[in-house]
């Protein structure tokens, strides 16, 4: 089971980060836990200087931009 | 009843002149722009000057420079904002970024150039980054002690390098190009280069028939709304249905929908820069030069974009859409709303209070501006009707700076990276300087000499140099301690 977490304070590229992954986990027939993390001290906490952000299992793997669904399959069925 | 309909009448009048030609010349271009900036600027390529050991004369530029090309959207500004400060350069640069990202930012400098002129623009550009970085200077004379305990921590996330390539560049210098060519008021510009008339014998009476739904005062500065003006409305609510179809998924790649979308605001583009007159006989269509220079600076675009890889345009096309979903709405409701109070407040009432340029006029403006918080952009009509109603331009430029930096939101939003009596102190420092910036550029409009302006001016950057010369001897003597 994995935890992909979406960083970001709400704006509408986050919103469109999470619909994307979430379509990305279904197509990949992988079942994951999504957490958004809203709170800026929380997000800070990862090394990013632009949301939205996206973490798999605890690592950030993209920020500042939504990355494609193929991105995101490779990512979490790594 | 009359009333109402008196006060929804303003509303659509305001909204409708505010769809105007030379409007939509300049917000078109610079929501594509804003969206290039976001999505074909590496952040690396102005981020590296923000680490922990890079020199002041180098970090208060570039926080300036992010400020002005980066932080076009809030995703951006908070996460840079905490970043710089707590990981990179510092408290100072990251309040001269903080200060600067909403004045300096293409959409903000294009659109109040538009509405207010661009010498209003020109003068909160330049009054916002002088002061974005007195201002960062000065807080972080204030809490120098705060730096130096954070210089143990790696900026690691500042070390990372890249440049912008050659496509994006040309995108992003052309689209410029379309704005500028779209805006300026010059010859041949303005040039009309030849005329054609076409058999729309209609043409007349709907003019009549727009004057009559939207009746408009020219002495209270209303603009009414042409013939051109309802062609243009038309177009806009056109692309508003194929953008929605052809941009949602732009990320995944592009469909009929997208170029549809892309050819109609192309073709708004090359209406809004032609001038049409109803006349008896038909419509007057005269090809201007500024028609001729937007095709062509449109033409150059599209030459770069189809160099640009396709993560690059899908991005770009995402972000200049997020960004319309995202401002136009809330300014279209603004813009409205505006129209419909503008017909409550007496004139009498903003020129007692704010009609000269003085100390009072210029602290009510700033104390408004504190106290109101309006979306992105919508500060730009706010001020215009305040304009229309007698304000003087220098209280005018106190109430334009204080408005987007020191909203509640945003206050607590900084409270939260930086603590209370940080907060406190920049809240302060914003207030007295958006006071001084008022009175600054009231003087110089009220026909003050120059000469006097650029002496307290140069006083003023000197008093900060000095400044930050007793600062790192500060610094430095405690390190040696």
């Amino acid at each position: 089971m994995k935890t992909v977490k979406i960083l970001g304070p709400g704006c509408a590229n986050c919103r469109k980060l999470e619909a994307v992954a979430r379509e990305a986990a279904t197509s990949a027939g992988i079942e994951a836990e999504f957490v958004k993390v809203t709170d800026m001290k929380a997000i800070m906490a990862y090394e990013l200087l632009s949301t939205p952000g996206l973490v798999v299992d605890e690592k950030l793997v993209s920020s500042g931009r939504i990355p494609t669904q193929a991105e995101i399959r490779q990512w979490i069925t790594a | 009843m009359d009333t109402f309909l008196h006060l929804m009448n303003g509303g659509a009048g305001n909204l409708a002149a505010y769809l105007a030609a030379h409007v939509l010349l300049c917000l078109l271009p610079a929501f594509f722009i804003a969206g290039a900036m976001a999505a074909l600027i590496p952040k690396a390529s102005i981020t590296r000057w923000l680490g922990r050991n890079t020199p002041y004369r180098v970090s208060y530029p570039a926080a300036a420079a992010a400020g002005s090309l980066l932080a076009v959207c809030s995703c951006t500004i908070v996460p840079l904002f905490a970043g710089i400060y707590k990981k990179g350069a510092g408290l100072g640069p990251a309040i001269t970024f903080l200060f600067f990202a909403p004045a300096g930012n293409i959409l903000a400098l294009a659109y109040t150039g538009s509405i207010l002129g661009a010498e209003f623009a020109f003068a909160r550009f330049v009054l916002c980054l002088l002061f974005g970085i007195g201002i960062g200077l000065l807080m972080a004379v204030l809490f120098w002690r705060d730096d130096a305990s954070h210089d143990a921590q790696t900026d690691t996330l500042f070390a990372e390098q890249a440049s912008i390539g050659p496509a994006a560049t040309g995108v992003l210098l052309s689209l410029v190009a379309v704005l500028i060519a779209g805006t300026l008021k010059l010859w041949p510009l303005t040039a009309a280069l030849g005329a054609i008339t076409l058999p729309l014998p209609w043409a007349e009476a709907w003019q009549a028939t727009l004057f009559q739904w939207v009746p408009f005062d020219a002495a209270k500065g209303e603009e009414g709304v042409s013939v051109q003006g309802s062609l243009l409305i038309a177009l806009l609510l056109l692309i508003a249905v194929t953008a929605w179809k052809g941009l949602e998924n732009i990320v995944e790649g592009a469909n009929r929908w997208t170029w549809i979308a892309l050819g109609l605001t192309a073709a708004t583009l090359v209406v809004a820069a032609l001038r049409l007159t109803p006349r008896a006989d038909g419509l007057e269509v005269a090809l201007t030069g500024r028609a001729l220079a937007v095709v062509l600076a449109m033409a150059a675009v599209l030459h770069h974009a189809r160099r640009l890889d396709a993560d690059a345009w899908r991005g770009w096309l995402w972000e200049a859409w997020r960004f319309v979903k995202q401002i136009f709405v809330l300014l279209v409701v603004g813009v409205f709303v505006v129209g419909v109070v503008r017909q409550l407040i007496q004139p009498e009432w903003i020129q007692t209070l704010a009609g000269r340029n003085d100390l009072m006029a210029n602290a009510v403006a700033v104390l408004f501006g504190v106290f109101m918080y309006f979306p992105t952009l919508v500060e730009v009509p706010v001020a215009h009707m305040f304009l229309d109603l007698g304000m003087h331009r220098g209280p005018l430029l106190a109430y334009l700076m204080a408005d987007p930096e020191l909203s509640l939101q945003s206050i607590l939003m900084v409270a939260a990276v930086i603590g209370r009596p940080k907060t406190s102190a920049y809240v302060g420092l914003v207030a007295v300087f958006s006071i001084l910036a008022g009175l600054v550029y009231g003087a110089w409009v009220d026909g003050v000499n120059p000469v006097w302006i650029a002496v307290g001016l140069a006083a003023f950057v000197g008093g900060l140099v000095a400044m930050l010369g007793w600062m790192l001897r500060r610094r430095v003597a405690t390190a040696h301690a």
